[in-house]
C-alpha cells in the first residue's frame, strides 16, 4: 500500500513538472490561438542560460556568494528571455498574421530547432549543473500512518509548490487584467483585434514572455532535477499530451491534465509494464491523448471546437 | 531563352493532358533520366553514391510519400519515421520467415504493411485535424518505437532491436555492389515517381487537393472525406514503407529503431516544407537539400572558422546545421510557402523568356 | 310529412361526382325521422361504392331543435363514411346558425349559399383544388416541411414549409438574417433540421449528409466561392465530375486504359460547360487569381458538372456589375431551358427575382410570411413591409 503510494506521490509530482511546460502552451495558444512547438526548446534555453550565467557571472565579477550568483543569473536570463520573446515576434509572427493553424506551427518547429541549435552554440552541450538550493535528500514521512512510512522527495514537493504559486498568478492576470483580457481577445481572432486597436506586436511579446518566464521556471526546476542537458527539449514532447487532455485552452487542464499523465505514466509503468516488456511511459500518455482525441477533442476542460460553414 | 511555351498547340485532349506536355521538357526529363542510368554510374566514385546518392534516392521516395499526405491532401505528419520502420522491419520479417521470398516482394510487402498501418493511424483525421492530428501521428511514432524494441517478434528476438539483412536478389542479380544499389534504387524511383504523378493529376489527386483545400465544399460536390482521407493515408504510408525498407535493407544493411526515430519523421517534413508543398519535383529538391546540406556544412563550416581563427569542432557544426534548418523553415514558411519547386519554378519561367521581360 | 320521397330527393351527377340531396320544405319534427331519411340516404351511398361531394338544398327546411343534435350527427357521419367535401344552399336563418355553430365546433366548413348556382361554382373549386393535390402529391419535387433549425439558443428557421415544382426557378429572398442561407444548407444536408422533413423526389430524407444529398442529384453554389484554391479552373470543374468517375486507384496510378479514357471523357464533358459559359480564355489559371465574378462562374460550372436535378445557388450575383448580372441571368435561364435544372436560388436584387422566378418565397426572422409568384409576393403587403419597403 505504501509502495502504491509512493508512485502515486511520484506521479503526482512529475505530473506538477509537466504541468508547468504544459502552461506555457496553454498561455501561449490562450493568447494568441499560436501553438508553440518550441516551448521545449525555450525551456532548454533558458535553463542553459541560467545555469552558464550562474557559472561565468562568478567568474566575471570575481564573487564568491553563490545565492547572488544565482539571482543575478536568474535577472540576466529573464533578460534573455524577453530578448528572444521580442526577436521571436519580430522576425517570425509578425509575418504570418492570421496564417491557418498548421504553417503557424511547422514555424514554431522551425523556431524550436532554430532555438536548439543557437543554445548549444552559445552555451555549450554538455551537463550543466543548476544549484539554486533546492533540497537534495528524500524525507521519510507519515511514519505513523504507514509502517515504513513514505518516501518524499522534497525537491519535487517545493516544486509542485512553486508551479501551484505561478498557476494562481497566471490566472489572475488572465482574468483580472486589461491586459489579460487583451491577451484573450487576441486569441479569438487576430484580424479583429487589431481592427479594434490592440496592438498586436506588442501584446505577442507580452505573451511570449510570459510563457519565457515559465518557460525559466520549468527550466530551473527541470534542471537542477536532471541538469541543463539537451534532453530537456523534448519535455515539450512530453508535455503535448497533457495539453490535448486537459484542453489547449484551459489553465486548470493543464494542470489537472499533467497530474493525470504523470500518475498514469507511473503507475502504468510499474503495474502494466512488466506484461507487455516495460519501458511503455514512452508512449502512454501518447495513447492517452490519442484516445481522448477521438473521443472528446477539446480535451477535459477546453471550449468545443466549432467548424463553421 | 532556349524554347517557349508560346505557340505550341495541343489539338486533342490527350496531347493537354500529358505528364509533360512541352516536348521540349520532355526531352529534357528523359535525358536527365537517361544519365542518372547511364552516365552517373561511369563518373562516380564508391563514396559519393554511399554518401549522398543512394540516401538522396531513398529519402526522395520517402518525401514524395509524405508530400501526398501533406503537400497534397492537407493532412499533417510527425509519424512518417514510425511508418519507415513498419516498412522495415515487416519486410525483414517477410523475407526471413518465408522461405524463398524475394527481396523486392518483402521490399513491397512491407510497403504494404506499412500502408495498412498508416490507414488505422490516420482514422483520428477523420475527427481532428492541425495540431490535434499531428498528436495522433506522434502517438503513432512513439507506439513503434516502443513496439519494434520491446516487442522481440518483430526483432526475430534480437534483444537490441537490430536487425540486419545479408543479401538482395533480384532474379538472380545479387544487389551488392554500391553501383547496383544505385541502379536498384533508382528504378524503383523512376516507377514510384510515375505513379505518384498519374495519381496526383488524376481524379484522386483532385480530390486529396479538395480536401485540402476545403473539405466542406468537397462534401458538397461529393467527395467522400474519409475515402479521400484515408487514401491518402495509405498511399502515402506504402510510398514511405517501402523507402523505409529500402533504407534498412540497402543503405544499412543492419538496423534498430532509433534509424527510424522522430529526428526521421521532423526530417522528412522539413524535406516537404523545403522542398515545396504539394509539388511532385519539389520532394526531390528537399531530400536533395537535406541530403547535401550537412556534408557542404562540414566542409565549409571549418573554413570559415579559420577565417576568423575560430576552433569548429564536429559537435559545432551538427549545432549549427540545426540552426539552419530551422531558420529556413521558418524563411521558406514566411517567404515562399510553396518551397523550392516554386523558386525554381518562377526561375524557370524567367529564364525562358530572358532576355525579354515578358 | 313529405310529398316526395327520398329516392326522389336524391340526384347523382356522375360527372361531377356530386349527389343532390333536396331537403327543401321538409321539416325534421324529430330524431327518428331524421335517422329514417338519413338511413336511406346512406343505403343509396353504399350502394353506388363510391365518394361523392354533397350539395344539399336547405330551402325552406326546418329542422326542429331536439332533432337538430342527431341532424349534425348523422350528417358527420354520412360524410365521413362516404363524402369528398360539402356545399350547401339557402338555409333559413337558424339552421344557418345552426350549421354554422356545428361547424365551428366540429371544424368543417359551412359552406352555406343562397343559391344553387353560386354552391355549384364552390363546388367546382373544391374539385379543382382536390386535383392539383393529387397531382402535386404524385410529382413532389422537393417538399420542405415544418422545418426548424436552431443553433443553441439562436433560432435561424421556424416552422418554414413550401414546394418546388420540378423545371422551375424558384427564388427565396428576405432580409438579411433571414435563414435563407441556413434554409439552403438543410436542403443540401450540411445543417440537420431539429423538427420537420425535406422530401426530395419522393424520399422523405432523415440526417442526411452533403455528399448523399450530391449522390441524389443536388448541387449547390456558395456565397463565399468555395472554390479549391489550389487548383487551376479545369481541374475545380473537373472535381464536379467525381460523382462519376469510376476508375480505381491502381488503374490510375498506371494511367491503364479505363483510367485514361474516362479522363478524356469527362475532360470533353466539362469543356461542353466551359462553352456554355464562356470560360475558354481562363481554364489553365489557378483559380485563386481570378477576378471576383470570374469565381462566381467557376462555381457555377463546378455545381453543373455534376449534372444536378435540383440547383441551389446562394446569392449567385452578389458582388456583380449590371452586365456581369446579366450575363449569369442569362446562364441561369439558359441552364433551365436547355438542360431541365430546376433552380433555387436567393437573391437579394429584386429586378431579378422578378425576372427570373416562376416562384418566389419570402422569410423573415427565420419565417415563412408569404409565397406565391412574383407578382403575388410583389403586391403581398405582409412583404411590402418586411422587406421591399416602397413599391418596385
Amino acid at each position: 500500500m505504501s509502495f502504491f503510494l509512493e508512485t502515486l506521490l511520484g506521479g503526482l509530482m512529475s505530473g506538477m513538472l509537466y504541468s508547468l511546460v504544459a502552461l506555457g502552451f496553454v498561455l501561449i495558444y490562450k493568447a494568441s490561438g499560436v501553438f508553440n512547438f518550441a516551448q521545449g526548446a525555450m525551456v532548454l534555453f533558458a535553463a542553459l542560460s541560467m545555469a552558464r550565467f550562474s557559472e561565468w557571472i562568478p567568474g566575471w565579477l570575481g564573487m564568491d556568494n553563490l545565492f547572488m550568483a544565482n539571482v543575478l543569473a536568474f535577472v540576466v536570463s529573464v533578460v534573455v528571455m524577453f530578448a528572444v520573446a521580442w526577436l521571436i515576434e519580430r522576425l517570425v509572427l509578425r509575418h504570418l498574421v492570421n496564417q491557418e493553424g498548421a504553417t503557424l506551427l511547422m514555424a514554431t518547429l522551425g523556431i524550436a530547432y532554430f532555438l536548439d541549435g543557437v543554445g548549444q552554440t552559445i552555451f555549450g552541450s554538455d551537463i550543466y549543473k543548476i544549484d539554486v538550493g533546492m533540497p537534495k535528500e528524500p524525507v521519510m514521512m507519515l511514519e505513523s500512518v504507514f509502517e515504513g512510512g513514505i518516501l518524499i522527495n522534497k525537491e519535487d514537493f517545493i516544486a509542485a509548490f512553486i508551479s501551484a504559486l505561478l498557476v494562481l498568478a497566471l490566472t489572475v492576470f488572465f482574468q483580472k487584467t486589461a491586459t489579460g483580457r487583451a491577451l484573450r481577445a487576441v486569441a479569438d481572432d487576430h484580424q479583429a483585434a487589431q481592427s479594434i486597436g490592440i496592438p498586436l506586436g506588442r501584446i505577442w511579446v507580452i505573451v511570449w514572455c510570459v510563457a519565457g518566464i515559465t518557460a525559466l521556471v520549468a527550466g530551473i526546476i527541470w534542471g537542477s532535477k536532471l541538469g541543463a542537458q539537451f534532453s530537456l527539449s523534448t519535455v515539450a514532447l512530453r508535455a503535448l499530451p497533457v495539453v490535448i487532455l486537459g484542453g489547449l485552452t484551459s489553465v486548470p487542464g493543464a494542470i489537472l491534465g499533467g497530474l493525470i499523465i504523470g500518475v498514469g505514466e507511473k503507475v502504468s509503468e510499474v503495474y502494466l509494464g512488466p506484461m507487455v516488456g516495460g519501458g511503455i511511459e514512452i508512449w502512454f500518455a501518447y495513447m492517452l491523448a490519442l484516445v481522448v482525441l477521438l473521443f472528446r477533442p477539446q480535451g477535459l476542460f477546453g471550449e468545443k471546437i466549432i467548424d463553421r460553414v | 531563352m532556349f524554347y517557349r511555351e508560346n505557340g505550341q498547340f495541343k489539338t486533342s485532349y490527350q496531347s493537354d493532358q500529358q505528364v509533360f506536355p512541352i516536348p521540349q521538357d520532355r526531352w529534357v526529363i528523359l535525358g536527365i533520366v537517361a544519365f542518372a542510368f547511364l552516365g552517373i554510374p561511369l563518373l562516380v566514385d564508391e563514396y559519393l553514391f554511399r554518401a549522398i546518392l543512394i540516401p538522396f534516392l531513398i529519402l526522395s521516395l520517402a518525401a514524395l510519400g509524405v508530400n501526398i499526405l501533406v503537400g497534397y491532401c492537407g493532412q499533417i505528419t510527425l509519424g512518417a519515421g514510425a511508418f519507415m520502420a513498419v516498412g522495415a522491419y515487416a519486410a525483414y520479417n517477410f523475407l526471413i520467415r518465408i522461405s524463398g521470398m524475394p527481396a523486392l516482394g518483402a521490399i513491397l510487402l512491407g510497403g504494404l504493411t506499412a500502408a495498412a498501418v498508416g490507414i488505422v493511424f490516420g482514422i483520428p483525421s477523420l475527427r481532428v485535424r492541425g495540431l490535434y492530428l499531428a498528436v495522433a501521428t506522434l502517438a503513432a511514432q512513439f507506439f513503434c518505437d516502443w513496439a519494434f524494441l520491446r516487442v522481440k517478434w518483430f526483432t526475430n528476438d534480437s534483444s537490441s532491436g537490430s536487425v540486419s539483412v545479408a543479401e538482395i536478389n533480384l532474379l538472380g542479380w545479387t544487389i551488392d555492389s554500391p553501383t547496383d544499389k544505385y541502379l536498384f534504387c533508382l528504378g524503383i524511383l523512376v516507377v514510384f515517381s510515375l505513379m505518384a504523378k498519374n495519381l496526383v493529376r488524376g481524379s484522386i489527386g483532385r480530390q486529396w487537393m479538395a480536401i485540402r483545400d476545403m473539405d466542406v465544399a468537397a462534401t458538397v460536390i461529393g467527395i467522400r472525406p474519409m475515402y479521400a482521407k484515408l487514401s491518402a493515408f495509405a498511399v502515402s504510408s506504402f510510398y514511405v514503407g517501402v523507402a523505409g525498407a529500402l533504407w534498412g535493407f540497402v543503405h544499412l544493411g543492419s538496423w534498430e529503431p532509433a534509424a527510424f526515430s522522430i529526428d526521421r519523421s521532423f526530417q522528412l517534413l522539413f524535406m516537404v516544407i523545403i522542398g515545396g508543398m504539394g509539388s511532385i519535383v519539389g520532394s526531390f529538391f528537399g531530400a536533395a537539400f537535406i541530403v547535401i546540406l550537412p556534408i557542404f556544412l562540414n566542409q565549409i563550416l571549418p573554413v570559415i572558422g579559420g577565417l576568423f581563427g575560430l576552433d569548429v569542432s564536429i559537435a559545432l557544426v551538427s549545432h549549427v546545421e540545426i540552426m539552419i534548418f530551422g531558420a529556413l523553415i521558418v524563411f521558406f514558411l514566411i517567404v515562399e510557402p510553396h518551397g523550392i519547386a516554386r523558386l525554381w519554378s518562377t526561375g524557370r519561367e524567367k529564364l525562358r523568356l530572358w532576355p525579354f521581360p515578358h | 310529412m313529405n310529398d316526395r320521397t327520398i329516392t326522389e330527393r336524391i340526384a347523382f351527377h356522375d360527372a361531377i361526382a356530386t349527389m343532390e340531396v333536396d331537403f327543401s320544405s321538409l321539416t325534421f319534427a324529430d330524431a327518428a325521422q331524421v335517422d329514417a331519411i338519413y338511413d336511406d340516404i346512406e343505403r343509396r351511398l353504399a350502394e353506388t361504392g363510391r365518394r361523392w361531394y354533397f350539395l344539399v338544398i336547405y330551402t325552406d327546411c326546418v329542422i326542429v331543435p331536439q332533432a337538430w343534435e342527431r341532424f349534425a350527427e348523422r350528417g358527420k357521419k354520412a360524410n365521413i363514411d362516404h363524402g369528398l367535401g360539402s356545399v350547401r344552399v339557402g338555409a333559413t336563418a337558424q339552421t344557418r346558425d345552426a350549421i354554422r355553430e356545428s361547424a365551428g365546433r366540429d371544424f368543417f366548413r359551412a359552406n352555406i349559399y343562397d343559391t344553387r348556382d353560386q354552391a355549384m361554382l364552390a363546388l367546382g373549386e373544391m374539385r379543382k383544388r382536390r386535383r392539383d393535390a393529387q397531382s402535386a402529391a404524385e410529382d413532389v419535387f422537393l417538399r420542405v416541411q415544418n422545418v426548424s433549425l436552431r443553433f443553441g439558443g439562436v433560432k435561424a428557421i421556424t416552422g418554414v414549409s413550401f414546394e418546388i415544382k420540378r423545371g422551375e426557378i424558384t427564388s427565396i429572398i428576405g432580409p438579411n438574417g433571414a435563414g435563407k442561407s441556413s434554409m439552403l444548407n438543410v436542403i443540401n444536408g450540411v445543417y440537420h433540421p431539429q423538427e420537420g422533413t425535406i422530401t426530395f423526389l419522393g424520399n422523405v430524407r432523415h440526417q442526411m449528409r452533403p455528399h448523399e444529398a450530391a449522390m441524389q442529384g443536388i448541387a449547390r453554389t456558395f456565397q463565399n466561392i468555395a472554390l479549391f484554391k489550389g487548383m487551376s479552373v479545369l481541374d475545380n470543374i473537373m472535381t464536379g465530375r467525381n460523382l462519376k468517375m469510376k476508375a480505381n486507384m491502381l488503374q490510375q496510378a498506371f494511367w491503364l486504359g479505363p483510367a485514361q479514357r474516362e479522363e478524356l471523357d469527362h475532360r470533353r464533358k466539362v469543356e461542353e460547360i466551359i462553352d456554355f459559359l464562356e470560360i475558354q480564355h481562363i481554364r489553365k489559371t489557378p483559380v485563386g487569381r481570378l477576378p471576383y465574378g470570374l469565381q462566381k462562374r467557376v462555381d457555377l460550372a463546378r455545381a453543373l458538372a455534376m449534372e444536378p436535378q435540383l440547383l441551389l445557388l446562394d446569392e449567385p450575383m452578389a458582388g456583380m456589375n449590371v452586365e456581369e448580372k446579366q450575363d449569369m441571368c442569362r446562364f441561369i435561364l439558359d441552364l433551365n431551358d436547355q438542360f431541365g435544372t430546376t433552380v433555387l436560388l436567393i437573391e437579394h436584387d429584386m429586378g431579378v427575382v422578378m425576372d427570373l422566378s416562376d416562384f418566389v418565397v419570402v422569410l423573415d426572422h427565420g419565417e415563412k410570411i408569404a409565397d406565391g409568384t412574383a407578382d403575388e409576393v410583389r403586391a403581398d403587403p405582409l412583404v411590402i413591409s418586411a422587406y421591399l419597403g416602397a413599391s418596385h
